[in-house]
């Protein structure tokens, strides 16, 4: 009975010590961006610092809807602003986002087009800015091909110096982010589709397309096999299992601010339509069940000041959406990385490319669509025209299901985007 | 003659001994080995983290493990980790040893099914359960606190208690129970006096189950908690895409917990499999 007793002694004083420390004013900032730790800490301890009171929360994109999403149901919240991806905020449903105009603006109008998602209203306000670039290990520099311009490689040369250097080591160096966590269908959407097609959707099983992925097997062929298990490639440099790269600016990051002496960053190789690429934007919103949306609205034009911009770029490895003027003291991977965009965009074939828009929840749908025909042809070795026809089907449902127009590199359309 | 008899069973013997202690060591090294890579790892610097071959000796670099010290709000989420681990405890053997004890000493209808939908709870992935408990937590008031992510913990713990408490239940002779009757106890008296002492160590046991599926549960935690987070909540989710010697580091802060909790109830946990207090 004593037993009994003290159990319920235990439970009453368990309870009341983790419901009291609740209840402050702060802010909650709801985020899938800025995850590990060091970005995390960086965020709180500079980019948030003069924000008043802000609790910044990083998340997996699993708890980070789940949680949304039951607010929104609820009806009432804890959550103040969100910070997430262009593509998390296009899933969602734009009367879920309170109205951001007037509150803070970037530089860009084709990003603040796309933050309207489709409406007439700021539905987020973009916050910051990537891309995906290569990286070289030092040691890989020696077998260039004969006559290649590493700021102005094509995707032949790449291969050939691949190539090369598994001649010479007997192993295949080049690093590429297939594993699960790793961003390949970006690799695909922006950068082969786009080099090799002029385009994305209308063009997915085009002649040119089975050109591309023919190219993809080349590729493969001198890739490092063990590229099914990488998401990160700034490890793979660090530990010599790369000696050349493709990955988003900021998970190359840790390879330059590490070892800055030891790599290169350069552009992304070209087709024969152009050097394909493609942004990455982050955007903050707030959620109408905002508990404080003046404190919300401050934190988020807070975000947008120039000097939280570049305290941003320090911390995250993301670049600024305001015009702002660089100082001379960043970072070694700021400074590599964002020699290699400006090249990439300045480049004379640049054939830039847009974050896919207006596929709504199917956004996530769209990307598995090219993993998998990356997985079938290259990795199951499955004839590529065979899969490309039965794609399409599933590509052009997708398109019309989700009425999405077409994006640049492809040719406008109206109505959903064709697949030709 | 006589002394290649009695050598063929001696050389047997010891052939049998060397198995066995294979057997041990490799067991061992098994459990140990990881943990011994986690350590070494963690007090390595980033450098020593990420070149090849690894060395057996830690070089006793402080940087990971002093980054997570700096880590904001760290030792609360493990507060709150204890918290609500050792009220899931706590919930799930208070509701599990009953169910378990009415279920080897009763027979009612439909006993059989309940057996089983007691093992259905666990059918139901938590990524789908968790959207509309956190919308009921919210209306409810039980959002983000400890006491509501412990009942979710409860309930993924509660079958294991109940089967477990079940099969220690059974193990005792109802013939006990009814010798301490005709004795002068009531059932009360007579499972307090007799029974508990008996199956004590098998529900700690079952106990420090619940605490490691408590511990290690992620997906919940990250959505019906915000300000009370657990650690596992507050650290995994961001381990994944954190640099290698601070994925290290981070493996260790939360794996060392729970291994001195194991630790400090050891002996309970050997009782259940039969080797007395050692």
């Amino acid at each position: 009975m004593s037993l009994k007793k003290s159990i319920l002694k235990i439970t009453a004083a368990a309870v009341v010590s983790a419901t009291a420390g609740a209840a402050t004013a702060e802010v909650l900032f709801w985020s899938t961006q800025a995850k590990p730790v060091e970005e995390a800490q960086a965020m709180r301890e500079q980019v948030l610092a003069g924000a008043g009171d802000v609790d910044y929360q990083p998340n997996d994109g699993g708890p980070w809807l789940t949680r949304l999403n039951a607010e929104l149901q609820a009806g009432s919240g804890s959550i103040g602003v969100l910070g997430a991806l262009h593509g998390d905020f296009s899933a969602m449903d734009p009367a879920d986002l309170v109205d951001l105009d007037g509150v803070a603006m970037s530089a860009s109008d084709t990003f603040n087009e796309l933050a309207k998602l489709g409406t007439d209203n700021m539905q987020y306000i973009p916050w910051m800015q990537a891309s995906y670039i290569m990286a070289a290990s030092k040691k890989a520099l020696p077998y260039l091909p004969e006559g290649a311009d590493i700021d102005a490689l094509t995707y032949d040369q790449l291969i050939e110096w691949a190539g090369n250097i598994k001649e010479a080591t007997g192993e295949a160096k080049f690093g590429f982010p297939a594993g699960p966590k790793g961003l390949k269908h970006r690799f695909f959407q922006g950068y082969l589709y786009p080099s090799y097609t002029d385009g994305v959707v209308r063009t997915f099983a085009s002649d040119a397309a089975v050109t591309a992925w023919e190219k993809m097997r080349e590729l493969w062929a001198v890739t490092n096999p063990a590229s099914t298990n990488f998401s990160f490639l700034q490890e793979q440099l660090l530990n010599g299992d790369a000696w050349i790269a493709f990955d988003h600016t900021s998970r190359l990051a840790g390879a330059f601010n590490e070892r800055p002496d030891d790599f290169v960053a350069f552009p992304a190789p070209a087709g024969p339509t152009g050097r394909g690429f493609m942004p990455v934007i982050a955007g903050v919103a707030i959620p109408r069940t905002a508990p404080d949306m003046e404190a919300s609205k401050a934190v988020v034009a807070h975000m947008l000041k120039p000097e939280t911009q570049l305290a941003t770029l320090r911390a995250t490895n993301f670049f600024p959406v305001v015009d702002v003027e660089l100082p001379g003291d960043l970072p070694p991977a700021v400074q590599a990385a964002g020699s290699a965009v400006a090249k990439m965009s300045g480049s004379a074939d640049a054939n830039p490319g847009l974050l896919p828009a207006g596929l709504g929840a199917l956004g996530g749908e769209f990307s598995q669509l090219y993993t998998e025909t990356f997985e079938r042809i290259v990795l199951g070795g499955q004839d590529i025209r065979m899969v490309l026809d039965q794609h399409k089907e599933r590509l052009q449902d997708i398109m019309n299901e989700s009425g999405a127009p077409c994006w640049a590199p492809d040719a406008a359309s109206d109505g959903p985007c064709p697949v030709e | 003659m006589s002394t290649a008899a009695t050598d063929m069973p001696g050389n047997t013997r010891k052939a049998g001994r060397y198995v066995y202690i294979a057997a041990v060591v490799l067991l061992c090294a098994w459990v140990i080995v990881p943990l011994y890579f986690l350590l070494i790892n963690t007090l390595s610097s980033p450098e020593a983290v990420n070149s090849f071959p690894k060395s057996f000796i830690p070089e006793f670099d402080l940087g990971s493990l002093s980054f997570f010290a700096n880590f904001a709000g760290m030792l609360t989420a493990l507060k709150n980790s204890i918290i609500v681990a050792g009220l899931t405890m706590i919930m799930s053997i208070a509701i599990g040893a009953p169910a378990g004890y009415a279920l080897s000493r009763f027979d009612f209808p439909g006993k059989e099914l309940f057996r089983m939908l007691i093992l259905l709870t666990r059918a139901f992935p938590l990524p789908l359960l968790a959207l509309p408990l956190a919308v009921m937590f919210i209306r409810t008031g039980l959002d983000d606190t400890a006491f509501g992510l412990a009942l979710v913990h409860t309930t993924l713990a509660v079958p294991f208690a109940v089967l477990i408490t079940f099969s220690l239940f059974s193990g005792i002779p109802i013939e006990l129970e009814e010798a301490a009757w005709t004795l002068g106890c009531t059932r009360l008296t007579a499972f307090t006096k007799v029974v508990l002492p008996l199956i004590l160590p098998g529900i700690t046991a079952s106990a420090i189950f619940a605490f490691v599926i408590s511990w290690n549960e992620v997906f919940a935690a990250a959505v019906l908690t915000i300000e009370n987070r657990t650690l596992t909540a507050f650290l995994l989710q961001n381990l994944d895409t954190s640099p290698l010697h601070l994925k290290f580091a981070g493996g260790f802060i939360l794996v060392v917990p729970a291994l001195i909790f194991i630790f400090a109830v050891r002996k309970y946990l050997f009782a259940m499999w039969g080797i007395a207090n050692r």
